[in-house]
């Protein structure tokens, strides 16, 4: 049985807002990566079981100093989406971003994390060995890492999954992105008991990252060029690779202890 | 800009509330009212299943236990004295779904008494200080919105300036969607806690109830010094019906219950709720009584 969802115009407007972030040709993490950084190495592995293609990382140079990035990747076409499991990770891809984390720790790096992601993967396998786990111990460990971080939310920002790996001393996102506890569809199957109502859902929930913005769980938004970064990815490269450079330099001025404190009171506040 | 304006911070208030052990003070319950244990049917009067912690003695089946009831089982008696978080509500979105989430909220204070899906006390266990930190899955599911994840940090605080040991019993669904991102932002600002706690070498020890799932479990509940479940709670990141839809994937026997997770290394023990409080006890005693 079929049944038909009225919308109103400002719940197909907030669907929009969504179906933009989604859109399959903005830039994605190995993208970015590629055209904003140099000299990128990927690493690989967990050390632990796995892996992950959700989640690359590496050594990269920015703006002349070595900085660790990692990233949530989705995909650019029906193969590599495969291949990266469309950007949802495992316990093994947090794994490996805390790996890499204490790693650039170790070497005085600065930490960029891109994220990407609907959501953390759900699956037996990923329960069995310990997604939840995972991801606490990412929030734990971004929390505690000595040296300056910065992560940047490029489309969507999808519950927990995202929030691992965006709890730094600034977190920016692209303006078109969304930042969300879960992506519409889920909410309306749990709001309204109906994922099909999930303009109804972006509409209540506002996932526009202007309001992650608005509580504080999002600094600065970085400005895309009409109709959005999907039609200007060179443009928008050089404005991610410019954004990260200001704040990388605002933060390593900032002594490592003070650092750590503000980061701490920042979160001990977050979101109201 | 403020990010805080608007919204009233949780300030701690000098103890008023002192919470009672074992009591039908807080949770009136008719004498005469009896319940039945939802796995084999025997009957108990309510008075003697709360004082069997309710926990069946013919099958051995643990029925849920709301947040004071938590806190009279497990501190000694007469201790425990409630934080008295008064918390605003919360409704960053204006949430309203037919019912207008404000006045959800007014009823589930009114139907439990609580402020919000914590209640937190400070209190002894086995005469070491601690603070209890325990959800309410009666409250909206136990869901973490910004006032529950107040208190927790707030719980933490508390660990930390009054050298208290930490102790959270979770049981919740999830994030409150109602909430939207700023529900999200609980799961860090719940880390921030935890992470004051441990900077401070304070004990912290998290009990899971059933259910324990989402955002709660993927944040503080796991990250504890030493994990403990009750037995058959059901635990994990997503619900076991919702990675049976998306991927078609035949479930394992046990999936997502406290004896799965233990076999896979994700819990430090199971512990009967009858055995709870004295391991606890030995715990604490280990933890913070080194020579
Ligand atoms: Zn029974």
């Amino acid at each position: 049985m079929t049944t038909t969802i009225e919308t109103t115009e400002r719940e197909q407007a907030a669907f929009a807002a969504v179906e933009l972030a989604r859109h399959p040709a903005r830039p994605r993490a190995l993208q970015v990566i590629a055209a904003a950084f140099d000299d990128w190495t990927e690493l690989r592995g967990d050390r632990l079981f796995a892996d992950d293609r959700a989640v690359v990382g590496g050594p990269a140079r920015l703006g002349g100093r070595a900085v660790m990035v990692i990233g949530q990747e989705k995909g650019t076409d029906p193969m590599t989406r495969a291949v990266h499991n469309f950007g949802m990770p495992h316990p093994e891809g947090y794994r490996k971003a805390t790996r890499l984390m204490q790693q650039a720790e170790k070497f005085g790096m600065p930490v960029v994390c891109l994220v990407d992601t609907p959501a953390a993967y759900a699956g037996v396998g990923a329960e069995e060995r310990g997604q939840a786990w995972a991801i606490a111990d990412s929030l734990l460990r971004m929390l505690n890492l000595r040296t300056p971080t910065i992560s940047l939310v490029l489309s969507e920002g999808g519950s927990g999954g995202a929030l691992a790996l965006a709890v730094a001393d600034r977190v920016l996102a692209l303006e078109n992105a969304v930042y969300t506890v879960a992506p519409p569809e889920t909410c309306a199957a749990i709001l309204y008991r109906d994922a099909g109502q999930r303009a109804r859902a972006a509409a209540a929930l506002r996932p526009g990252v202007d309001t992650a913005h608005e509580i504080g769980l999002v600094d600065e938004l970085v400005p895309e060029p009409p109709p959005g970064a999907h039609a200007h990815p060179a443009i928008v490269a050089a404005a991610i690779r410019g954004v990260l450079i200001r704040h990388l330099t605002e933060l390593e001025a900032i002594p490592l202890d003070d650092l750590l404190g503000m980061r701490a009171d920042r979160y001990r506040r977050a979101g109201g | 800009m403020d990010r805080t304006a608007g919204l009233m911070p949780a300030r701690r208030q000098p103890p008023l509330r002192r919470l009672q052990a074992p009591g039908p003070q807080l949770r009136p319950v008719s004498h005469a009212a009896t319940i039945a244990c939802a796995a084999c049917g025997r009957r108990y009067v309510a008075d003697r299943y709360a004082a069997e912690l309710n926990v069946c003695g013919g099958c051995g089946h643990h029925a849920r236990v709301g947040a004071v009831q938590r806190i009279e089982q497990l501190a000694d008696p007469g201790s425990a004295t409630s934080l008295r978080l008064e918390v605003a509500m919360r409704d960053p979105l204006q949430f309203d779904d037919g019912v207008p989430y404000t006045d959800r909220l007014e009823r589930a204070r009114e139907r439990t008494g609580l402020d919000e899906a914590f209640e937190i006390a400070t209190a002894a266990v086995s005469g070491v200080p601690v603070v209890l930190a325990c959800m309410d899955f009666d409250f909206l599911g136990g869901s973490l919105g910004s006032a529950a994840g107040e208190m927790f940090a707030e719980a933490c605080e508390c660990a930390v300036d009054e050298s208290r040991a930490l102790i959270s019993v979770c049981t919740s669904g999830g994030a409150r969607m109602q909430e939207g991102i700023a529900s999200l932002a609980q799961m860090a600002r719940c880390s921030a806690g935890v992470k004051a706690v441990s900077d401070a070498r304070l004990p912290y020890i998290s009990v899971l109830g059933d259910p324990c799932f989402g955002g709660v479990t993927a944040s503080f509940a796991v990250q504890a010094d030493v994990i403990l479940a009750e037995p058959g709670a059901r635990i994990g990141f997503a619900g076991g019906r919702v990675i049976e839809q998306a991927t078609h994937d035949k479930l394992p026997d046990g999936f997502q219950t406290a004896e799965f997770l233990l076999a896979h290394g994700m819990l430090d023990a199971v512990v009967d709720r009858r055995d709870l409080r004295p391991t606890i006890s030995r715990l604490l005693d280990l933890y913070t009584r080194a020579a």
